[in-house]
Parts: structure tokens; C-alpha cells; sequence
């Protein structure tokens, strides 16, 4: 470090100076179904994590990490992230699990960038993990819907399918919408999927499949559903004074937002809005001055195709109730609309690794905003990118958006 | 002249004697409970329409196929099983079990009873009476335990009378269901006791397939084609989630108006969980 960096550094402690975050390195195993452990996919994410920075770097640079998991099935229930950790080249360093349901990684994420922030740190892992394949189907059955509520809506009958499904009912009834636009987002995330190398489930389905799948949830179907997936990702991020040590060419993280809301579903003031993921989009939105008009691309959290279409909503990308409409004209299809929605597939084609689905959308837009996805899947002229990561039925919820530029 | 009601999904009759309280299903030439009904689901639904006729009932003789706790957080009657400083000659009131699925209430000093045969039984079909039969039976096993989304017996206790008898707060005129712990100024909810009205509006609902149903009811969701559940709003403004009484072939609606009963949930490490389902409006 130079004697620029380390003025910066002590200015940043003073708290006279706002460090920028920069987004150095990101890497990911391919969701699905792994033979490997939680040791094997961690290191497989790290070192793909590490090899894609640019310049010369080493994992013992790294200053502290910070990885979600739910922990599926309770293996390696404690004290997760020193394990992993200790496999990927970081022993010794402050780290620790970080568990909010579906959203544990991007919640990560937003713990690393204050991290650096702060001035406490200046090179930080964010990752997330989860194995979900490796249990007998009853002890699968034991684990699925448990960041839902558990008292109320578990003993109702409910897991996420059909906490999901009483919103879309509910939507239906209220507004212009019905199953058919759930199809649509269907199809769109299995395209765009498809050609992804990473996603657990690369193949095209055509409307009249999606429209007859088998009943999971009414009036949800298995192709309203996404799958339960083993995987691993992970983001390096650096502060602005050390980030060009690294690459020419970082991502900037231009903000971050994130709220909650009431666990359970009928505790909450309206069943078919996320008020947590409104209020984080308002934060990041603020913080970055930008407006939905600006997102280039959107990995939202599909874990239902609901739940994408009320995000689409929740982030502004359409009005409140017009959500059905904009899947029915596909505006969130690749270089179609004026915002790609979910390029990676999402949860629905790419996948649903809990813990590490949050940290999996900054891979993916890092490297759409780095131009370095395959040619096919690539968003043309992607200047800014947003993830939209949500924990339970929208109980938790983090907002990051992304750029080629820092803010102004 | 005897009084013949349906009533929560049961058949009673009701005179001077007292009241006489059957199930509405029988299998052979036996009265039998149905698929989510037992001796407490149904005394608490005796014991409420006593109440419901104007009956004074504070204390009650209870048999012991009776779980005395869920009864007394369901009601609100009290009995020497749950309370042991009640005393024997103060309970003015007896609830009796019979070989079948029949219950009656009557004052302890009264000699002898007489009521009409209720009307309109059901034959339950054979093979799934045997089955939720048995499943119950698997399910009552004490080994059998969620070992994802548990929720301990203290923890189901401590939700027992919002969930039995829809006890709530209330803050102004806003009702609070289920009940909370701090509001926005750091301080307790009032612990006065209020209690919704068991009339609500349903808003939306599902059907779960046996395959993706919760673990709890795993054994008994193929049986029944899914587990079906409303999202209700309350007259008073709360909403809530509740199963469908297990007994009911119900295509909801949003709009329709329910109301509850207590029936079976699920057991767990031994311990049967009753709590509130819905039916629908006749």
C-alpha cells in the first residue's frame, strides 16, 4: 500500500472520507445436484472466486468473511463458517455464519460491504452455501419451510408453496393477473437459463407444459416451483483504495438496502406486497440515487413465480397490481424489455441454494456488468444491476445495486 | 320436547336432562369419531354449546379420555384433573362418556337422563376410517418428533389459548390476534383478556398435495388427497391461517364466511395438539 492508500485509509477511519465498495472477484460451483460435500463446494466457489480477479492476489489478503447458510438438514449446524474457511486458504481470520432464511447470503453481502464501510476492513469474502440434496425424502420433508413461521403457519398446513399460493390467489382476486402470467415468468426463466452453465435445471419448456404441470400448491404448479439445489458462490469485495491493487475493470457496489417485515404472512398489512423488499428498494434506491429506471438487470427472488411477479412491482419496475401484465408482455425478457429480469435463470431454472442463492446473484451480476457471461446470455450495454434477495415468505430482505460506475 | 342441533360438525340433542352430544359418523353398527375428532374435540363442542344456551358452567366432572387442559383453555371450564384445589362436591356438573363416540352433559345430581336419537348419520367409508385410524395411532408415538420445524410442547402451550379460543389483545379499538409481546414504545401489550369473534371471511386458500404437505402431517395427507387451508380475515380485523375441518369435502370461495371448531392438528412426542379448524357458513 502505498502512502496515497494508506492516508485514504486513516481518513476513512476518521470517518472523513466514505470508502466505495468494489466487487474485485466473484465465482460459484454450479447449482444442483452435487456429489460433493460442504468442504468440496466451498472451495470449488472460493477458487473460482479467487481466479477470476484480474491481477495478482492471494487469499491471505483477504481480512475477514462472512457466509450464509440455513444449514439445511443440520449438518455442520455450528459454527459453519470456520470449517469452510479453514478449507479455502483463510484460517485465522474473523469470520462467522450468517443466517436469515433464503436471504442468509445477501444479507452476507450487506454485512461485508459495511464491514468495509466501516474502515474496519479492507478485503472481504461474502459467500453462502447450502446442501440440500443429500437427505432421505422424509428429513427433507422435515427441514423444507422451516424459516416460515412455525407456530402459526406450519400448524395451519403451510410451507412455502402454499404460503406463496394464498398471495397468488389473492392477486388474482385483486387485481389483473392470473395463472397464466405465472406461466409466462416460467418459461422467460427457463429460457434465459437454459444456456447457463451454472443452473440446476437448463431446460426450455414451452407454455403448454408449464400451464399443466402437476398441482403443488393451488393454484401454484411444479413449474410455478423452484428446485431444491445443492451449490456454493462467492463475492471478494475491496475498498476503493486498495480495489485497483486487484483489477482495472471492478464492479462497484452503488449501495445497499435491506428491511423486514412481519413473519407471518397474515400479521402483515397486505398479502400481496413485500413491504421489506419495498422498503430495501427505497433504501438502496436512495442511497444510489437511482430509480428502477435505471436497472439494466434484475436477479430477483423467484423462489415461486409469485413472488417474481410481485417483485417486479415491489421494486418499481411496473405499478402496484400490474405485475401480471408485465410478465403477460414480456418485459423482463432479455434484451426485449427495459430490464432484463432474472438473466440467470433465477431460483426457478438456476436454482434455490438457500444459504448461497444471495451471493449467487452478485456472481451473475458482476459478470453480466464484466461483459463475461456467455455471449448468448449476455444483457446488451449492462451498465447497472440489482439483486433482490428475500428470506421466508418476506420476513427479510436485502436490495444491493451494482455498477460500472461508482455513485457521483 | 328435545332440541336437535347440529354443531360443529356434530349431532346433539338437548332437554331438561341435559345435553346429549354424538358424532355424526358410524362404521357397522358403531357410532365412530371422524377423521380429526376425539372425546375432547367433541366435549369442548358440548361444553360450548351449553355456554351458548345460557348454561352457568364454571366447573365440570370430566372423564378421562378428556384432556382437561385443552378443555379448560378452550371453554374455560375447570375440572379436578386440570385444577386440584377444585373440591368434589362444589362441581355442579358432570360430563359422561359412553362405549362410542356419544358424550352427554348433566348435573352431577341428577339420577338418570333421557334423550331422543339423533337423526342424519353418515356411514364413513371402511378403509379410510381405518386408515386416519391408524395414522393417528403412528402419529401419537411417542418417537414421533419434526426435527426441522419443531415446535416444543411448552412453545404450543404458550399459544394454547389464542389458539383455542382465540384469547387477543386489544389496543384502542384495534384487536391483536395472535397475541404480541412489546409494542413500538418498548412496553408489554396490555394481559387484559378479549377474545374474537369466531366468525371471519376467507381471503384466500389452498390446497396442498399430499407430497408437498408438512412433515407433521405426512402420514395423514395421502389419506385425505392434501391438506387444504384458508387465509381468513376476522369481523374484527385480524386475519389468521387455519386447516379445514378434516371431514368436509369444501370448495372455498374468497368471500365466504366460516366459522371454527376444535379439532385434532397433529401429535407429537406423545402429545396430541388440538387447535381451531374452519367450515364453512350453513
Amino acid at each position: 500500500m502505498n502512502f496515497a492508500d494508506r492516508l485514504n485509509q486513516m481518513l476513512v477511519l476518521l470517518g472523513y472520507v466514505m470508502v466505495d465498495v468494489a466487487v474485485i472477484g466473484a465465482g460459484q460451483t454450479k447449482f444442483g445436484n452435487h456429489k460433493l460435500g460442504l468442504k468440496g463446494m466451498w472451495a470449488e466457489a472460493a477458487e473460482n472466486a479467487y481466479s477470476s480477479v484480474d491481477l495478482d492476489f492471494e487469499p491471505r489478503q483477504i481480512d475477514e468473511a462472512f457466509i450464509g447458510s440455513v444449514a439445511f438438514g443440520g449438518s455442520q449446524l455450528g459454527n459453519t463458517a470456520a470449517l469452510l474457511t479453514e478449507h479455502s486458504g483463510l484460517d485465522g481470520i474473523p469470520v462467522r455464519r450468517v443466517e436469515n432464511a433464503c436471504a442468509s447470503s445477501g444479507f452476507a453481502l450487506r454485512d461485508a460491504w459495511m464491514a468495509i464501510k466501516s474502515g474496519q476492513a479492507d478485503i472481504v469474502v461474502a459467500g453462502g452455501i447450502e446442501k440440500m440434496n443429500d437427505l432421505s425424502a422424509e428429513r427433507k420433508r422435515f427441514w423444507l419451510g422451516v424459516s416460515g413461521d412455525t407456530e402459526w403457519e406450519r400448524l395451519a398446513g403451510l410451507t412455502f408453496p402454499g404460503t406463496y399460493a394464498l398471495m397468488a390467489r389473492r392477486h388474482f382476486h385483486e387485481h389483473d393477473s392470473s395463472h397464466d402470467d405465472l406461466v409466462h415468468i416460467s418459461v422467460k426463466n427457463h429460457m434465459h437459463g437454459f444456456e447457463n452453465e451454472h443452473a440446476h435445471i437448463r431446460k426450455q419448456v414451452s407454455f403448454e407444459k408449464a400451464e399443466s404441470g402437476f398441482m403443488v400448491a393451488d393454484p401454484l404448479t411444479l413449474y410455478d416451483c423452484c428446485p431444491t439445489s445443492d451449490g456454493a458462490s462467492c463475492v471478494i469485495l475491496a475498498a476503493d483504495h486498495v480495489a485497483r491493487q486487484f483489477t482495472e475493470d471492478p464492479v462497484w457496489i452503488r449501495s445497499s438496502g435491506a428491511a423486514s417485515d412481519r413473519l407471518a404472512l397474515h400479521d402483515r398489512p397486505s398479502v400481496t406486497q413485500l413491504l421489506a423488499t419495498q422498503k430495501a428498494a427505497k433504501a438502496a434506491y436512495s442511497a444510489a440515487g437511482l430509480t428502477a429506471n435505471d436497472i439494466d438487470l434484475a436477479e430477483v427472488h423467484d423462489c415461486f413465480t409469485i413472488a417474481e411477479l410481485m417483485a417486479t412491482e415491489d421494486l418499481g419496475f411496473t405499478d402496484h397490481g400490474q405485475g401480471g401484465v408485465f410478465a403477460r408482455e414480456g418485459r423482463g425478457v432479455r434484451n426485449e424489455g427495459a430490464v432484463c429480469i432474472n438473466p440467470s435463470g433465477g431460483l426457478k431454472s438456476k436454482g434455490h441454494p438457500l444459504g448461497a442463492t444471495g451471493t449467487g446473484q452478485a456472481v451473475e451480476v458482476f459478470k453480466q456488468l464484466r461483459g463475461t457471461v456467455e455471449d448468448s446470455r449476455q444483457v446488451r450495454d449492462a451498465e447497472t444491476g440489482l439483486t433482490h434477495n428475500v428470506g421466508g415468505s418476506g420476513a427479510t430482505c436485502a436490495v444491493h445495486i451494482f455498477g460500472r460506475e461508482r455513485n457521483g | 320436547m328435545d332440541e336437535h342441533v347440529h354443531w360443529k360438525g356434530y349431532l346433539a340433542v338437548i332437554n331438561k336432562d341435559g345435553l346429549y352430544i354424538q358424532s355424526s359418523y358410524v362404521h357397522g353398527d358403531q357410532i365412530v369419531y371422524g377423521p380429526d375428532s376425539d372425546s375432547t374435540t367433541m366435549g369442548i363442542a358440548a361444553i360450548q354449546l351449553m355456554l351458548n344456551k345460557g348454561h352457568l358452567i364454571e366447573s365440570m366432572h370430566l372423564p378421562d379420555s378428556v384432556d382437561a387442559r385443552i378443555v379448560y383453555l378452550a371453554t374455560g371450564v375447570d375440572s379436578m384433573t386440570h385444577n386440584s384445589e377444585l373440591e368434589f362436591e362444589n362441581i355442579l356438573w358432570d360430563l359422561l362418556g359412553g362405549d362410542e363416540a356419544t358424550l352427554v352433559i348433566t348435573k352431577s345430581n341428577s339420577e338418570s337422563y333421557d334423550f331422543e336419537e339423533p337423526q342424519d348419520v353418515e356411514i364413513i367409508d371402511t378403509d379410510f376410517h381405518n386408515d386416519m385410524a391408524e395414522a393417528w395411532r403412528l402419529e401419537q408415538e411417542t418417537h414421533h418428533v419434526s426435527q426441522g420445524a419443531y415446535v416444543s410442547k411448552s412453545q404450543y402451550l404458550e399459544g394454547a389459548p389464542a389458539r383455542l379460543s382465540l384469547r387477543s389483545q386489544k389496543v384502542g379499538d384495534r384487536m391483536i390476534w395472535p397475541p404480541r409481546q412489546l409494542d413500538e414504545n418498548g412496553s408489554r401489550f396490555s394481559k387484559d383478556s378479549h377474545q374474537l369473534v369466531a366468525e371471519a371471511h376467507v381471503e384466500s386458500w389452498t390446497k396442498l398435495s399430499a407430497a408437498g404437505a408438512p412433515s407433521e402431517f405426512s402420514l395423514r395427507a395421502p389419506i385425505l388427497g392434501g391438506i387444504q387451508t384458508l387465509l381468513v380475515r376476522f369481523e374484527q380485523g385480524p386475519r389468521g391461517v387455519f386447516l379445514v375441518t378434516d371431514d368436509l369435502d369444501y370448495s372455498p370461495e374468497i368471500g365466504d364466511t366460516v366459522h371454527f371448531a376444535v379439532r385434532r392438528i397433529y401429535a407429537q412426542e406423545g402429545m396430541m395438539r388440538y387447535g381451531l379448524k374452519a367450515f364453512p357458513k350453513r
